[in-house]
């Protein structure tokens, strides 16, 4: 029995995400002490509305740092995939519900995808430099062939839609108010949905085969290219949901108020153990990470960082929680190689 | 051979004249261009309708030409390709203004008439317009805030950078006005002012934080046109309607909800269009040659009667203020 738990100790050690645990609930704790607000009812659930979004884009990013990729233009394919969606509603004056305008940004959002899956997956470009240009064009269109400039009507169903909560929180002391909005319900399906793939199934350890030696892979039977393309493809959709809830939530269209998230996010998904070059990582830890990122930039102001030093402290909270993990891979990396000298894949 | 000297003699006739031609329409046909933070505000979507108007009336190669999105570096590499396509006057509408200011210098240094809008403090222009005085219009929205405060209670402010030039010196003066003017109202000591990188929702979050922590503030100042409304939007979700307030620019028909509801009671503007075209004018103007002193009019409304700042030589200042409430929100057409 001892020694169970002394080996179950030593394994969790070697991961990752303790350690982003535990900073996560000292980042928690410096904030109750500097605020007194941060267990607060109302508080937790801004900070879990505050998830939807960056958590959605940090589930796709995920998906393809697993593969071994990067992907910098999920911002730009969100922004135009939705604003396209928006205004194509608004002008055949749509009043129904908001599912349609989740199908229709989904059905962009694939094809979108694929453009960078295709390139990626079936042309064996660099991810970055695809995705870098995947970007530039996703602006470019809505710049120029959508003409783009801010909605600040968006049609009822998604105005519905964003206002709706399942809860209120309602802090007794102070008597502010917190709407818990519908949009989680997208963001906890993904997430379900992402992990159940990831790992059981056949594609979701594709991903992870990949990632970890392409010729491996592809020598154990698995189709890189359709995995790779397919993965983009489902990476394009989530981040047009992601989109779609953004809108919702803000009740308005902006089309470039989403680009310039993709570093944080990325950094999130890094902070949270996910080996940059690919094959390594867990849906928790990366969550963990996203989580850090969100709160960080939603409680400066509750820890009482004067505005001048807010960027220097978020920036530094990112390289020390990199470091951190970055460390650990390195360390467990090399007792890994000490015992055996084969690359192994792990979850 | 008779018949190809006339032709020869009506060739050389006729070419000097076509050059000439060329010449006198390339004197006339200054190309000015308009430089906003970006294109997709609705604020310089307005402001390209004021260049464009201009444009139509005058004739002039006259047009708006803004980055993709808001970024100080991205503005300053655009400003770049414009000199070294030529063009005879630039007017910025800066978004960071020490960023900007080597390279306007460089602008200025191959000839270009250089007007900026929102930037008094830059060195390197050949003049700065602002609608207003900057002082006067940060009293404008204090007037607002306090009006809807009930003249009473802590408040902050709230601007798109510490960088921002005009944005900064109106919450400046506001908390002067209030100091004189407002006894009863308070500055929140332990957070000045914020910054909403001119985000709504950035705004949003923001003020959402700030009513959590300090639990006595009542109101906030804003000075970008997403500030107010990112702040209504906090205060409608946190149930602070009638609580707290804020007041700061904003556009009409994008806050019609807002103000109709009484979430925000003010907004103050100027229009964008106005002061699109009024740079502009101004940049004729000193093409032509014609000197620029004491009071100034440029031909459009509220810049009829500019004079210069007090103590600068540069900036020029307006009387172009409006208040938007419920009541006129539809009267202007943006």
């Amino acid at each position: 029995m001892k020694t169970t738990i002394t080996n179950t100790l030593r394994k969790l050690s070697r991961r990752n995400e303790p350690y982003i645990f535990l900073v996560l609930m000292l980042l928690c704790v410096l904030i109750e002490i500097r605020s007194g607000q941060f267990f607060s009812s109302n508080n937790l659930v801004d900070i879990a509305s505050a998830l939807v979004v960056p958590g959605l884009f940090a589930i796709g990013a995920f998906m393809v740092i697993i593969s071994g990729g990067i992907d910098v233009s999920f911002p730009a394919l969100a922004s135009l995939s939705v604003y396209a969606t928006t205004k194509f509603l608004l002008d055949m004056n749509y009043q129904g519900g908001v599912w349609l305008a989740i199908l229709i940004a989904l059905a962009l959002g694939a094809i979108l995808g694929a453009f960078n899956g295709l390139f990626i997956g079936y042309f064996r470009l660099p991810a970055l430099i695809v995705t870098l240009g995947s970007s530039s064009v996703f602006k470019g269109v809505m710049q120029g062939a959508l003409n783009s400039k801010q909605l600040t009507i968006i049609p009822i169903g998604m105005k519905d839609f964003g206002t709706s909560s399942l809860f209120i929180a309602r802090n007794p002391v102070s008597g502010l108010t917190s709407r818990m909005p519908v949009a989680i319900i997208a963001f906890l399906v993904v997430l379900f949905l992402v992990y159940f793939m990831m790992r059981y199934t056949m594609f979701g350890r594709g991903i992870y085969g990949i990632g970890g030696s392409e010729t491996s892979a592809h020598r154990a039977g698995f189709g890189v290219r359709n995995t790779k393309f397919i993965m983009y493809v489902m990476v394009g959709m989530i981040a047009s949901l992601a989109g779609v809830m953004r809108v919702c939530m803000m009740q308005q269209a902006h089309p470039t108020n989403m680009l310039g998230m993709e570093m944080n996010i990325i950094a999130g998904v890094v902070l949270g153990g996910t080996a940059i070059t690919g094959g390594r990582g867990t849906l928790l830890g990366c969550m963990l990470g996203t989580l850090l990122i969100v709160i960080v930039e939603n409680s400066l102001i509750l820890i009482g960082v004067p505005t001048s030093w807010k960027s220097v402290f978020t920036g530094l909270l990112i390289i020390i929680g990199t470091g951190v993990s970055a460390y650990q891979v390195s360390h467990m990396n090399r007792v890994r190689s000490a015992k055996t000298p084969a690359k192994e894949v792990v979850a | 051979m008779k018949k190809l000297m006339i032709l020869m003699v009506i060739v050389l006739m006729v070419v000097p004249m076509v050059f000439a031609a060329g010449q006198a329409e390339k004197k006339t046909g200054y190309e000015i261009v308009v430089v906003p933070k970006d294109a997709s505000n609705p604020w310089f979507v307005r402001m390209k309708v004021g260049v464009d108007e201009y444009a139509k009336a005058t004739g002039l190669n006259v047009y708006q030409k803004g980055t993709a999105q808001i970024d100080a570096t991205l503005q300053a590499q655009l400003i770049q390709d414009l000199i070294a396509q030529g063009v005879d006057a630039l007017c910025v509408v800066p978004v960071d203004l020490e960023s900007l200011e080597p390279v306007l210098a460089q602008a200025k240094k191959a000839g270009i008439v250089v007007i900026t809008h929102e930037g008094s403090a830059l060195e390197n222009v050949d003049y700065d317009i602002e609608a207003f005085s900057n002082a006067g219009y940060g009293a404008f929205i204090m007037d607002n805030l306090a009006e809807a405060m009930n003249y009473e209670g802590v408040y902050t402010t709230m601007v798109a950078s510490l960088t921002n030039g005009s944005h900064n010196e109106w919450a400046d003066a506001g908390v002067a006005h209030q100091k004189e003017a407002y006894p009863k109202m308070q500055l929140l000591a332990a957070e000045k002012r914020i910054e909403s990188f001119d985000n709504g929702d950035v705004a949003y979050n923001g003020a959402k934080e700030l009513f959590k922590k300090y639990p006595n503030l009542k109101g906030i100042m804003g000075t970008s046109s997403y500030d107010a409304p990112g702040v209504a939007r906090a205060i409608e979700e946190l149930g602070l309607i009638g609580k707290a307030f804020t007041s700061g620019t904003g556009m009409p028909l994008d806050n019609a909800a807002l103000l109709e509801s009484g979430v925000v009671k003010s907004l103050t503007l100027w229009d964008p269009a106005l002061a699109g075209k009024a740079m502009i004018a101004l940049a004729v103007q000193v093409l032509d040659g014609k000197k620029i002193e004491g009071v100034v009019d440029l031909g459009v409304d509220g810049y009829t009667n500019m004079k210069f700042k007090p103590g600068s030589k540069t900036v020029l200042e307006g009387e172009g203020w409006i208040v938007i409430n419920a009541k006129n929100v539809y009267d202007f057409g943006f």
